[in-house]
């Protein structure tokens, strides 16, 4: 039996069978447009071959040949029925038909001309040295000048910050790089019953980081509105009011260490924040001299934490399903404001109306029956769900970059008079509210991704609303929603850069600023170049992470 | 005894207590939320009220002088008193706060518009490219689409505008790629673009009636198609029918018109315009037209024929697209009003006098001897392409696109289209391959395929997120402000510096931007609904 198969192949496959009229029918001529599409492209590669040979001789040359080599091993291949592992390859994916050899070979040379282009921009004709970036140095034929970049350093990374308060950047940094590190280990499933102290001293620190990093990067005031006794207690207040809630609704249980946790978190974390302050250890960093790379992670991470919190309610207030208020209070409350006010206010509007559309508005009352209607109509009285969905819609159909100007004109008016806010600070708070309304619609889709099932069964057993939230659907959400809001984090970390719009030295920022000194002036393309490579291997890097995780937490797969 | 009365009947199921009544609690929970957030409002509002008090009651001037809440937007009917680098309409410095924001408008809609075509052009294109089986291909555009996606948009526009654009030469030695009549300066792109003629109107009826053909012949071929069974070629006999309706269209609007005109004088011994030729023949002294190529430009240029014409007229566009298919060579000498090309005409500064007839009669009634000069009759085309020329230090004619809109433009399509290419890319890879292979087992041919059982599954796949896409192209255009567009943002916010009112103007624009985002997905959900798979 083997000698039949081996003679068989043996009187097969030496034998060349190949029509040559035949592959022309099929490959050719089988339509005009095919014709055409060859003649053309076959013109286009000859002119552009002959051209770059001028240019490049040599690389040209290589890369035609290397062509024309693997073409013939693909047609050797194809004629004798006989592939090895390379030419195979090379007929699936480069040489599948003549038009696609053809490509092939155009884009090879193109993709060659930009390499060669490249180099000789940034390596060849390129300077390197920090000391002679200045444009006196600079001649029509010079490439970049690198040297910016190392001569720009302290002020790419942390902008204008004094040199006394760099080392607090670093502890910053290096806390964040040591508690990442020891959570990696600390939570790999080995470990993870063993040294169970452990765990909940980092998820404690966790936390507490916010704060922590607050205290490092923008400082303590030993004066100020926060640190009076009146905090202290509606602080107390308030945590004491949460726990009340969390307890009558059965969602932690009594028991007299969680309950002096509770009690006493605050009150210690107050004095702690007294004592620190005391120390001057870390005094006030003036947040309009963050800038470079730090001030862009502190605004992409504060706008990501922060708006976390709000996010996650407003997506919950979107789908919340509580009774509404219904149309017999609605109805009559909507008539009677609207009478009231057709009454007192319409007739003097009109009055003194100057033109038809004040006399429009002179029946503003008659707006309320239409919002009526459709608080109704949409939301069916439900308070909740309206005020979220027309938060989340309002700030999604306004640009970023008209929110960030209106925090910096507008904030000023919302606090009482003399109350200073920084740009900065005013800035990082709308990026906030912006990124809420964003973090809103993934954690939602999150929700929607429960199954019915979830909250049925959560209900059969007779969990309230928050034993429900808290216990069943959060947690599943949440985990379905993490491939999201890293890709959300993505976004917040390319869009920081708007800040620079409005005047703030991030990376972009700063960036432009550097281009005016005079040491550096005119380096653009070197300096935006550097700051999108920085950019791109930021977000490449977490939306690779992203898709690993997407796999790992089997979102979308049942 | 206390048992049994405690003991609920099975009649009478017990009753709730009221604090533990969901739908009383939840109308308390509401009402506790709308108190809660009317009192944060008030305080909040409370300061802001005190602070525009503040600020004076200049913010409510009205046009009398008083002061009063309702003249808070007052102001906007003012005089602007700054310049809008580039607008659709005309804008005067003289013109209203309204009607810079309503140019601000438009610019934000062109860019919107144009830029959403473009970028679904390019989107499917590398959305498809992406699949391509060519690996070279696929991995360009991989990387074009990680590149593109992984850094802000923002970065691009500036790299786009002051790195590429600006870096241009200047206009004597401005790139013309493959001698194409495109120009790219540090100034701009100036493209080729059809100039409409006034017969164009004529034209345009032709056209109408030739789309009108085109439905009734693609109804009744389709009929036709149903009743016999046989396929027939709709597309081919449509589009037959449209070019030749389209083509007579164009001999009677040309035939027809006399709208355009030249005046020469008597002496000039010009009677049509061929006549020209015989001028310009004499002057350089060579036999043919052809022999002009030889010459230098000096030559050329003292020999061309110089023509008064109305700046931006399509009188030009016209005459220059004649004289161009002549080979006649000729100058231009641009004038704002006609009385000023008159002047000129009357003091011999061009020979020819080109504009709409009647304008020419009127302002031949003008001259001092009006017998002396003829009105001559110049063929009309309804479109006209209009190319772009250097003329010294300017670029005159066709299309002209600023700096900064060609990097606005550009920096949006690109960005966008990498977003696109993906939502295409997962859109085909959604329609799974056995549709293919069914819909060949049918005996469906390729575009068959493509159109009747591919594209409307992938659509279905596609619109939602491409709807999203539109609306982050048209709210990203506000980047604008960080280049020098004018766009809506850009010019509320010189407004707001320039008048001191910062939240009239933030009301307006976010109302202008919400209304357009919900147009948009509005108009974009009513055609996902017609697409959406009709479920049971």
């Amino acid at each position: 039996m083997a000698t039949s198969t081996e003679t068989l192949s043996r009187s097969t496959s030496p034998r060349i069978v190949f029509d040559f009229n035949q592959f022309i029918r099929d490959h050719v001529t089988a339509s005009w447009y095919l014709t055409v599409w060859l003649l053309i492209l076959s013109l286009l590669t000859v002119f552009y071959a002959v051209q770059q040979f001028r240019i490049a001789p040599v690389t040209t040359l290589i890369v035609t040949i290397v062509w024309i080599a693997s073409l013939i091993s693909v047609v050797v291949g194809e004629l004798q029925h006989k592939h090895t592992k390379a030419s195979r390859w090379l007929h699936q994916s480069l040489f599948g038909s003549i038009s696609n050899s053809l490509i092939t070979l155009l884009l090879a040379l193109a993709i060659l001309a930009a390499l060669r282009g490249i180099w000789d921009y940034a390596v060849v004709r390129a300077t390197f040295d920090p000391t002679i970036t200045a444009p006196e140095f600079r001649t029509p034929v010079t490439g970049a000048s690198w040297g910016v970049i190392w001569g720009a350093r302290k002020l790419l990374t942390t902008g204008t910050l004094e040199p006394d308060n760099l080392w607090r950047v670093w502890a910053s940094l290096w806390f964040i790089v040591g508690l990442s590190v020891i959570s990696a280990f600390a939570y790999r499933p080995p470990l993870r019953e063993r040294i169970k102290p452990l765990r909940y001293t980092l998820s404690t620190v966790w936390l507490l980081s916010p704060l922590i990093l607050f205290i490092l990067l923008a400082g303590l005031d030993g004066t100020g509105p926060f640190l009076s006794i009146q905090t202290l207690v509606m602080g107390e207040v308030v945590v004491l009011a949460i726990y009340g809630l969390l307890y009558w609704q059965r969602v932690v249980k009594f028991q007299w260490q969680s309950f002096a946790i509770w009690v006493f978190a605050w009150p210690a974390l107050y004095l702690a924040w007294r004592l620190a302050a005391r120390t001057e250890l870390f005094p006030v960093i003036n947040v309009e001299k963050w800038g470079g790379f730090l001030f862009t992670m502190i605004v992409s991470v504060f706008a990501i934490v922060a708006s976390f919190p709000l996010g996650v309610a407003l997506a919950l207030g979107r789908r919340s399903t509580v009774r509404g208020i219904p149309a017999w209070i609605t109805w009559p409350v909507a008539i009677g404001v609207t009478t009231w006010g057709l009454f007192t206010s319409t007739p003097g509007l009109l009055n003194e109306a100057r033109n038809n559309i004040e006399k429009l508005i002179a029946f503003w009352p008659l707006l309320i029956l239409l919002l009526t209607y459709a608080f109704q109509r949409f939301f069916k009285g439900n308070v909740v769900a309206a005020a979220s969905t027309v938060y989340i819609e309002v700030v999604r159909g306004v640009p970023l970059i008209t929110v960030l100007f209106m925090a910096i004109i507008m904030a000023p008016l919302f606090f009482p008079a003399g109350f200073q806010v920084k740009n900065a600070w005013a800035v990082l708070i709308a990026f906030s509210l912006f990124t809420a309304a964003y973090l809103a619609e993934n954690v939602r889709g999150g929700l929607q991704s429960i199954p019915k099932g979830q909250y049925e069964a959560a209900d059969a057993i007779g969990l309230n609303t928050l034993q429900k939230m808290r216990f069943i659907i959060l947690p599943q959400a949440l985990r379905a929603v993490i491939p999201a809001i890293v890709g959300l984090f993505i976004g917040v970390f390319k869009d920081s850069s708007l800040v620079a719009v409005v005047g703030l030295f991030d990376m972009l920022g700063i960036t432009n600023a550097i281009i005016g000194n005079p040491q550096w002036l005119g380096l653009r393309t070197e300096l935006y170049l550097f700051a999108s490579i920085i950019y791109f291997i930021g977000s490449f890097a977490m939306s690779s992470y992203s898709r690993r995780l997407e796999t790992r937490l089997g979102v979308g797969v049942r | 005894m206390a048992q049994a009365s405690t003991r609920p009947s099975i009649q009478e199921p017990p009753r709730i207590p009221f604090w533990r009544d969901v739908r009383v609690l939840g109308v308390l929970g509401q009402i506790t939320f709308i108190i809660v957030v009317f009192l944060a409002a008030q305080t909040i509002l409370g300061n802001f009220a005190q602070n525009v008090g503040r600020l004076g009651e200049a913010q409510f001037i009205c046009r009398d002088g008083s002061y009063n809440v309702r003249c808070a937007y007052d102001f906007m009917s003012s005089e602007a008193a700054f310049e809008i680098s580039e607008t659709i309409a005309d804008f005067n410095v003289t013109d209203s706060y309204w009607f810079a924001f309503y140019m601000g408008i438009l610019n934000t809609l062109k860019v919107a518009v144009i830029g959403i075509i473009l970028t679904t052009l390019l989107g499917t294109f590398a959305g498809i490219a992406r699949l391509s089986n060519n690996w070279l291909i696929s991995n360009i555009v991989k990387w074009y689409i990680e590149i593109i996606r992984n850094t802000p948009l923002l970065i691009q526009l500036f790299f786009l505008y002051f790195s590429v654009i600006l870096s241009l030469p200047p206009v004597a030695e401005a790139i013309r790629p493959f001698n194409f009549d495109i120009y790219l300066t540090q100034r701009g792109l100036s493209i080729p673009w059809p100039s409409l003629t006034p017969s164009f109107s004529t034209w345009l009826a032709f056209v109408v009636l030739g789309i009108i053909q085109f439905q009734v012949l693609w109804i009744l071929l389709g009929r036709r198609e149903e009743h016999t069974g046989h396929p027939s070629n709709r597309l081919g006999w449509g589009l037959l029918s449209f070019v030749v309706v389209l083509g007579m269209g164009w001999f009677v609007s040309v035939g027809a018109s006399d709208n355009q005109g030249i005046m020469v004088t008597r002496a000039s011994r010009i009677r049509e315009l061929k006549d020209v030729e015989s001028i310009v023949l004499t002057r350089t002294g060579v036999n043919h037209l052809d022999e002009l190529n030889h010459l230098t430009e000096e030559e050329l240029n003292a020999a061309a024929i110089n023509i008064c014409v109305l700046r931006d007229s399509p009188s030009e566009a016209n005459l220059s697209s004649q004289l161009r298919q002549m080979n006649i060579p000729h100058t231009f000498n641009r004038s704002d009003r006609p009385d000023q090309a008159t002047s000129k005409f009357a003091e011999g500064t061009c020979e020819i006098f080109a504009a709409p007839s009647t304008v020419l009669a009127a302002e031949r009634a003008t001259l001092e001897n009006p017998d002396s000069n003829l009105i001559l009759t110049v063929q009309e085309k309804p479109v006209v392409w209009n190319t772009p020329k250097r003329e010294g230090l300017n670029i005159a004619g066709g299309a002209k696109l600023s700096p900064e809109f060609t990097a606005l433009l550009v920096g949006l399509v690109v960005y966008t289209s990498a977003f696109i290419a993906e939502i295409v890319r997962a859109g085909i890879l959604s329609v799974s391959k056995g549709q293919t292979e069914a819909a060949r087992a049918l005996g469906l041919n390729e575009s068959q395929r493509l159109q009747l059982i591919i594209l409307p599954q992938a659509l279905r796949v596609i619109i939602p997120p491409l709807t999203s896409q539109y609306l982050n192209l048209t709210k990203n255009s506000s980047l604008a402000i960080a280049i020098g567009f004018p766009d809506l943002w850009s010019v509320s916010y010189t407004t707001i510096n320039q008048s001191g009112r910062a939240i009239q103007l933030i009301i307006v624009v976010m109302l202008t931007y919400l209304t357009m985002s919900l147009i948009t997905s509005a108009v974009l959900n009513w055609y996902n609904s017609r697409v959406a798979l009709v479920e049971r």
